[in-house]
């Protein structure tokens, strides 16, 4: 049985002990693709660096009739696809210092080792690698990785963290932080090259990681153990490319297939022409990623934390994002700030867009999907951990409410993910330090 | 009670201690001791281990405190806070009694330790493999950094999905450009098929030539035969020679041997000289950041390393190469953090247009490099990094800097004299490092204090107080120049004690605009470019602030040789190495500030040549083996 089913049973069970009234029937109801094509689901998880203007994020009322807030108006065409959460946090981000904590704990709900570099360790799993482990094998990739610029290079001295922490929300084990695609054209090329047809080409790839494998294998037993550790993690990477593309010619992968062609959409330039169109494109990507069909877990980083990004392309914007984020109350600062939040917010309204005009069958992809768009601290400028950003777009084929839902403070972020990893199909006990799921979060 | 017991017991214990440790003993106790100690000390640790007994034989329960003291995470927020007078001759003193010991102790060196090529090593080894001159790294993810800030630091050289992929497409991409250009293919295809030859004699001489090169040691009998292997498939397959030699090639670009810089453990149960062929391996990644020569691996294979001399030779050679340049860059871009800019550091370009000439941006990005490359190479005194009456530019950057013409000078940057008052010279005066530590839009002091902290001298402030009260409503009669808001935000006491140390360095620099361009006013206003260390050093300008530098040298130089030291070892600097440091400074100021004194110190220190040997070996059994019974 696949896994994708709208809902699997498993979930079903699950999902009827903890259920007020009868939610699965409206999951079981979802709009049946059309003919040859089941609804599948996706996720995604957008991160915004160096927080937002604090006043102007929270919508104002709870349940279905709340009224969006400024920085949050760009969602106005998506309102009743929203699930705002309020009051959520990483209580394992509240030490350590302002950024790094919160960046790579985003997702792991996790506190991060203290390290120049000798020790990275985020001492878990971020929860998209939860759910692309456990999906692992239906579509071409598991996850995919993206970002606009590079990983920030150096050691932050200052507070004793290696920058590779305020680089990376996707951590696929506690020292495997996943590295980030950053160039739209080389995301393109990665999907093209990620459906191509099967063919001989497959066998001669697959043949030569075979010969290199067996040098790994004859290494690793001439190293110290620290280097063994090194060479494990080659032999997982290579092993796991060849498994994929010799999966292709596996009878269970010819169910897949491409949802659409890769190279039916645009290619992009070879260098964007700024950030603000990096971004455009990343968007583009994640919707083609989603729309191929070649993963259905991306990750998404505006920028590394800390970052200094120029804004001025927006009017009204004249200094650095980490600058204006420590806006000390200044109120021309704090206009800016929100003016940059608010920006964030119009770039994920384009992917959703993009995902809504995605049509499967009755439905479209945005609503089989769940888009987390949030920030690891709150009001940049005291580094503020409580009470984070967090808004999921798309109902997961019904599977989400949908509302804006107020919480007690410094309620477990993880259990957000418990509810989304439930509503994913990949339902998981406990997350991290999760208490339970988000009450009214699952339909 | 027993607390109060234990605080005077404390107490007694260091008024009997040499005289310098009570200070540190009264510390602990009225800042420490009230959460560490007891049946259940807070997080585990009890302070009451502390002594300066403890100070010798567990340096590493002190470090714990020295990281944690140091970086102002204890005590804690709600406690009592130590001055930070008190935290700092605390921190200095734990630190300097750590150093101490551990250099009594000799210098030993770290285990061996493989690594994976980074993204720009990667990229060299295949250009310099099959001489193409394509960046074949160009679609690998950009590896982080660790240790000093590096990114070749073996601890932060992750591998994810996503490089497999990469490596494959890689690999096939640079032998396709490879094998359409005749100067590529002499390089590395040493043997053709004819009526002689046959494909597969060829094929063979071919990886046997190609192998050692690619893997940077000589190689075993058999090694080539999977490789060999794999051309043959393809040759049955139908596919053409080159195709088929290609395939095999393409296998070796993606075998760990290629890889990953591998050194093997040291089980020999003590300290050695590191191999020869891992050693050159070690020496040519440092200074060209590429693999050995031939020359290198023909000294391996004589063993001529055991002479220290022929190492030092070989180095200045690596050195004075056009290589090295490739070792200029990635040190100084990183050290400098001039990498950032075009990155996460991008001048307004509405503001500062002629910043984005392109000349302009690449002579500002190219200057630092080029001119620390020079002293290096040409074995200039390191102390022009400090100041200096020349630099290294184009007309263009030249004219941007509002300098006079240089005869001859044209659009290839090269050693260029300064005129006297010319503003220049010296990293300081320099618009890449000027631009990387502002905002975009305008000078920051703060910034640029804190990049002479951190990047210069090696001495990082401390982290900024979180949850700054903010400017009370009433004081808001906005003020105008950056030193009039930064005099405002020092008027909190919390944020003075620290912002006193940063920011007077960096209004040295205010008559540097953010793109690096000298000025008179800001705002209307003329520069007051003065600035006065709690110390109570006073400067006024950038030609006082580089006096005040050069009297501080040694910081300069002892933080330029850590740099390099932890960059040409790729790793985090232990303690002990910093015992190695202390000895290479030591030589350097002998030698008058040589950069080649500082090259030969590093390739010759204990940490560079040797290895310590793995934790559970033990020295071989001496008795001479039997010989085996035929």
């Amino acid at each position: 049985m696949s896994k994708f089913h709208a809902i699997s049973r498993r979930t079903l069970l699950r999902g009827a002990g903890a259920a007020l009234g009868l939610p699965w029937l409206e999951a079981m109801a979802a709009p049946a693709p059309s003919a040859g094509e089941k609804a599948i689901k996706r996720m995604a998880f957008l991160y915004m660096p160096n927080g937002t203007h604090p006043d102007f994020w929270t919508p104002e009322g709870v349940g279905r009739n709340f009224k969006l807030s400024k920085t949050l108006e760009p969602l106005a065409k998506f309102r009743d696809d929203l699930t705002i959460v309020t009051n959520t946090w990483n209580a394992g981000s509240k030490t350590g210092d302002g950024h790094y904590v919160k960046v790579s704990g985003f997702l792991t709900s996790t506190t991060i080792t203290k390290t120049l570099g000798v020790d990275v360790n985020c001492n878990g799993v971020s929860v998209d690698q939860v759910a692309a482990q456990r999906t692992a094998g239906a579509t071409p990739l598991a996850s995919l990785e993206l970002g606009t610029s590079p990983v920030t290079t150096g050691v932050d001295r200052n507070v004793g963290y290696t920058r590779v922490y305020g680089s990376h929300i996707a951590w696929a084990g506690p020292s495997r932080p996943l590295a980030r695609e950053i160039n739209p054209l080389y995301v393109y090329e990665r999907l093209f090259r990620a459906t191509r047809p099967v063919g001989e080409g497959i066998k001669r790839d697959t043949d030569l990681l075979d010969t290199v494998l067996g040098d790994a294998n004859q290494l690793r037993g001439k190293l110290g153990k620290s280097d063994q550790l090194r060479m494990d993690e080659y032999l997982e990477i290579v092993r796991s490319l060849e498994e994929r593309l010799k999966a292709t010619n596996l009878p269970g992968r010819a169910a897949w297939k491409a949802r659409y062609p890769v190279d039916s959409a645009p290619k992009p330039e070879p260098q964007p022409k700024d950030f603000a169109d990096c971004t455009r494109l990343m968007m583009d990507m994640i919707a083609l990623a989603f729309r191929t069909d070649t993963t259905r877990i991306a990750t998404f980083m505006f920028g590394n934390e800390v970052t200094n990004q120029n804004f001025s392309f927006l009017p009204g914007i004249s200094s650095g994002h980490h600058d204006i984020s420590h806006h000390q109350s200044d109120a021309e600062k704090l206009t800016q700030y929100q003016l940059i939040g608010q920006w964030h917010i119009e770039q994920y309204a384009y992917l959703l867009s993009k995902l809504r005009e995605i049509k499967e069958g009755e439905t479209n992809v945005l609503d089989q999907s769940m888009i987390l768009f949030g920030a690891g601290i709150r009001d940049g400028d005291k580094h503020d951990p409580h009470n984070l950003p967090i808004v999921v777009a798309g109902r997961a084929g019904g599977r989400l409410a949908g509302g804006h839902f107020s919480y007690a403070e410094d309620t477990p972020l993880s259990n957000l993910y418990v509810s989304m990893l439930d509503a994913f199909g990949t339902p998981v006990e406990r997350f991290a330090d999760s208490t339970g799921k988000l009450p009214g979060v699952l339909a | 009670m027993h607390k109060a017991l234990l605080i005077s017991a404390l107490i007694a214990h260091a008024a009997h201690a040499a005289p310098e440790f009570a200070p540190i003993g009264s510390f602990l106790s009225r800042y420490c001791l009230a959460c560490h100690t007891g049946a259940k000390p807070a997080a585990g640790y009890d302070v009451r281990k502390l002594t300066e007994a403890s100070l010798n034989d567990q340096p590493n329960l002190w470090r714990r405190a020295f990281n944690r003291v140091s970086e102002h995470e204890m005590p804690p927020r709600n406690a009592a806070m130590p001055s930070l007078e008190a935290r700092e001759s605390f921190t200095a003193y734990v630190d300097h009694a750590l150093r101490t010991k551990a250099c009594a102790d000799g210098i030993s060196p770290a285990r061996a330790l493989s690594r994976r090529l980074n993204r720009s090593e990667y990229a060299a080894s295949v250009r310099d493999l099959l001489n193409i001159h394509i960046n074949a790294g160009a679609a690998l993810p950009a590896d982080g950094a660790g240790g000093e800030g590096f990114d070749n630091a073996a601890e932060t050289l992750f591998l994810s999905p996503v490089h497999a992929e990469k490596y494959l497409e890689a690999a096939r991409i640079a032998l396709d450009y490879a094998m359409a250009d005749p100067k590529s293919r002499e390089v590395f295809l040493t043997a053709t098929p004819s009526d002689k030859v046959t494909p597969a004699d060829a094929a063979r001489k071919i990886l046997t030539d190609f192998l050692p090169r690619a893997f940077r040691r000589p190689i075993e009998k058999d090694e080539p035969t999977r490789y060999i292997a794999l051309f043959n498939a393809a040759l049955s397959r139908g596919e053409s020679f080159d195709e088929a030699i290609s395939y095999a090639l393409q296998a070796v670009l993606i075998s760990p041997n290629f890889l990953f810089r591998v050194e093997q453990p040291n089980t020999t149960g003590k300290q050695r000289q590191v191999p020869p062929f891992e050693l050159v391996s070690r020496l040519s990644y440092f200074l060209w950041g590429s693999a050995p020569d031939a020359q290198l691996l023909r000294y391996a294979k004589e063993d001529r390393f055991a002479d220290p001399n022929i190492l030092a030779e070989e180095a200045i050679r690596l050195l004075r190469a056009e290589r090295s340049r490739e070792f200029a860059e990635n040190f100084v871009e990183q050290w400098l953090a001039t990498r950032e800019l075009g990155r996460d550091i991008k001048p307004d370009a509405k503001m500062f247009p002629d910043y984005y000439e392109s000349e302009v941006e690449s002579g500002i990005r190219y200057e630092p490099i080029l001119f620390v490359h020079e002293i290096l190479s040409d074995n200039h005194s390191l102390l022009n990094l400090i100041d200096s009456d020349w630099t290294v530019m184009a007309t263009r950057l030249q004219k941007y800097y509002n300098l006079p013409k240089t005869e001859g000078l044209r659009q290839q940057p090269r050693r260029v004299l300064l005129p006297p008052g010319s503003h220049r010279g010296g990293l300081l005066g320099m618009a890449g490092i000027l631009a990387v530590s502002s905002v975009p839009t305008r000078t920051s002091p703060v910034l640029r204090g804190k990049w002479i902290l951190e990047s210069f001298l090696g001495t990082p402030p401390p982290p900024p107080a979180p949850n700054v009260p903010p400017l009370a409503k009433e004081d808001a009669a906005r003020p105008t120049t950056v030193r009039e808001r930064l005099t405002l935000h020092r008027q909190n006491p919390n944020c003075a004690s620290c912002h006193a140390k940063i920011d007077p360095w960096g209004f040295a620099l205010e008559n540097y605009d953010s793109v690096g361009r000298w000025r008179d006013t800001d705002a209307g206003k003329p520069i007051d470019a003065s600035g006065e260390l709690p110390d109570g050093t006073k400067f006024n300008g950038p030609v006082e602030l580089k006096k005040v530098l050069m009297d501080r040298r040694d910081v300069v130089i002892r933080n330029l040789t850590a740099k390099m030291l932890g960059y040409a070892l790729g790793r985090s600097l232990t303690l002990e190495d910093h015992c190695a440091v202390d000895g290479i400074v030591a030589q350097v100021k002998k030698e008058y500030y040589s950069s080649y004194a500082l090259i030969r110190g590093i390739v010759l220190s204990t940490p560079f040549r040797f290895q310590a040997p793995e934790p559970d070996s033990k020295p071989a059994d001496i008795k001479p083996k039997e010989p085996s019974a035929k």
